[in-house]
């Protein structure tokens, strides 16, 4: 039963584009289900290795340019691009997690921030890469044919199944991380990094493993953001409250949880859209002050709580 | 052949020495103390072995094999293992979790890693607190389970930092007891301790340092009668 529901969930979920056309609930969906992806990334490096990083952003928007340059210049399917993406993101961060992981704690999320920053100047200064500001746009995808019939890119329903697709291959990624044995490494340097060091794991290695792991999951989410919206400029894909929203996903949803992701990007997706249609940037106080009701009430986070409770913990 | 040979060990912090050309050996099946002042540089002596600090100069060597300058992970796989003056658990992770993770990493296999721990666990005393949170131990089990923890990597060589520091007289005891038992079991054993008399009586040898530099190395009655020794401890009057 345990391992059915799961399977039952996931073909549920594949099978929302047959019962709902409602476009603009499709998209909630697949944004729901981006952010997914990208807190699921975040919480394997924040929550079960304990390394917060502020500059998530870095990885995304390696993820989106790469898919959107590859097209551009190459021809390269979008698809192919995603993939890449994550592999590229998941390249970039072996230097910036040699460099950053000499650092620890605070200084290590600070330093993270700092290299976000940098790589979202260079974005936004490196023209003849980027076209700066002024971003890139793709104004039409490659036509695939699946079963004989033409997919409309024009619909929402092709990019749910992707997306849907990419958040469950996350979600298996996340469930085998943990019972992995780097998985078991890295909640001890969690809980003390010089114990672990001592009991003979390689913390560096380990740590730059998870971040890679982590980066090429978030690079895979911000090649499908480029082929999503098929435009990508340097303060939408780079910027630092891109990492932050990464940050909250998993906070609120539950850190070291599977499914905690999932419930936070229903959650703040959910809230942003809808205070957005009534109140336009009013919706962020609404935002703040949900951010705030979880963390004083639900420190463990949404999931986190629900799980404490089911289990029949205290 | 020793078991651990430092030779001309020297690590500066800026412009102070904290460890000065410190040479001695550890023969197998020893228990050697450790001793000096407050500042001798004693901790200093076991982060270097142990691969938490970098010598300034100077060689160490384990069976014969250069150890000096290798990181932390790599000393532990050559066979040193430590406990730390101020205990390091894994607080959230119970008892049993703390000490199969070491030994996981020697053994890549979850079940035999916590049936490992156990005996560990065993031996030290603590086989009827497995599934307790490490944090919620006195701190004398705490000192218990960070050696089961040490243990559990095999290690050749035990470097005890402080097990003593903040016991009771009857924990002090079995402490002892544990020490000389985990020698009787083959684990050669080093140990920084202030508790004079403890240390005395189950040390095979001493070696005493001050400021640094080795003053004094010798059976514990040898060391105990050195003017060298009681200058450093109690000054020049004392004599």
């Amino acid at each position: 039963m345990k391992r059915v529901l799961p399977v039952i969930a996931a073909l549920l979920l594949l099978a929302i584009p047959l019962g709902v056309s409602n476009q603009f609930l499709l998209h909630l969906g697949i944004t729901v289900l981006m952010w997914t992806i990208l807190g699921l990334a975040w919480n394997l490096l924040g929550g079960y290795a304990g390394q917060v990083s502020f500059g998530h952003a870095t990885f995304f928007g390696i993820g989106a340019y790469t898919t959107m340059i590859l097209y551009l210049s190459f021809r390269l399917a979008p698809w192919y691009g995603m993939a890449l993406g994550g592999v590229l993101g998941a390249l970039f961060s072996l230097p910036i997690g040699l460099i950053c992981f000499r650092l620890r704690g605070p200084y290590f999320s600070l330093a993270t921030l700092a290299v976000a920053e940098i790589i979202r100047l260079v974005a936004l200064n490196w023209e003849s890469l980027t076209n700066g500001p002024v971003g890139l746009l793709i104004t039409s995808l490659p036509q695939v044919t699946v079963f004989g019939a033409a997919i409309n890119w024009e619909r929402k329903e092709p990019f749910f199944v992707i997306v849907a697709v990419l958040a469950l291959c996350a979600m298996l990624a996340a469930y085998l991380f943990t019972r992995s044995r780097l998985g078991s490494y890295l909640t001890a340097i969690r809980e003390d990094e010089d114990a672990a060091e001592a009991i003979g794991i390689d913390t560096t290695r380990s740590k730059v493993t998870v971040l890679a792991l982590s980066a090429f999951l978030t690079g895979l989410a911000g090649g499908f953001y480029g082929l999503y919206f098929r435009y990508v400029d340097p303060d939408a894909v780079f910027l630092i409250s891109l990492s932050v929203e990464m940050v909250f996903i998993a906070v609120v949803g539950g850190l070291r949880t599977i499914a905690g992701p999932v419930v936070g990007a229903i959650f703040l997706t959910t809230i942003a859209e809808l205070f957005r249609e009534r109140f336009m940037v009013g919706h962020l106080i609404f935002y703040g002050l949900f951010m705030m009701l979880v963390i004083r009430f639900l420190p463990e986070g949404i999931w986190g709580r629900a799980l404490r409770i089911l289990t029949g913990r205290r | 052949m020793a078991l651990l040979e430092v030779s001309g060990l020297t690590r500066d912090f800026g412009g102070l020495r904290a460890v000065s050309g410190l040479s001695f050996q550890v023969g197998a099946g020893e228990i050697l103390g450790l001793i000096g002042p407050n500042g001798a540089g004693k901790t200093t002596v076991f982060n270097l072995i142990t691969g938490f600090l970098r010598p300034t100069s100077g060689d160490i060597r384990l069976d014969g094999l250069r150890i000096a300058g290798l990181k932390p992970h790599a000393v532990v796989r050559c066979g040193i293992a430590r406990t730390f003056q101020i205990v390091k658990p894994f607080p959230n992770l119970s008892v049993c979790e703390n000490v199969a993770l070491a030994a996981l990493v020697r053994l890549g296999v979850r079940a035999e890693a916590e049936a490992d721990a156990e005996r560990a666990l065993k031996q030290v005393g603590l086989g009827d607190k497995l599934d307790i949170p490490a944090s919620d131990l006195t701190l004398s089990d705490q000192k218990r389970m960070e050696i089961a923890r040490a243990l559990a990597t095999h290690p050749k060589l035990l470097l005890l930092d402080e097990p003593l520091a903040g016991l009771n007289p009857r924990e002090t005891e079995d402490a002892c007891q544990l020490v000389q038992a985990i020698r009787a079991g083959g684990v050669t054993v080093v140990l920084v301790e202030h508790v004079m008399k403890a240390i005395m009586r189950i040390s095979h040898r001493v070696v005493v340092i001050c400021q640094g530099e080795k003053i004094a190395d010798g059976p514990p009655s040898e060391v105990v009668a050195d003017p060298a020794v009681i200058t450093a401890y109690f000054g020049k009057r004392a004599r």
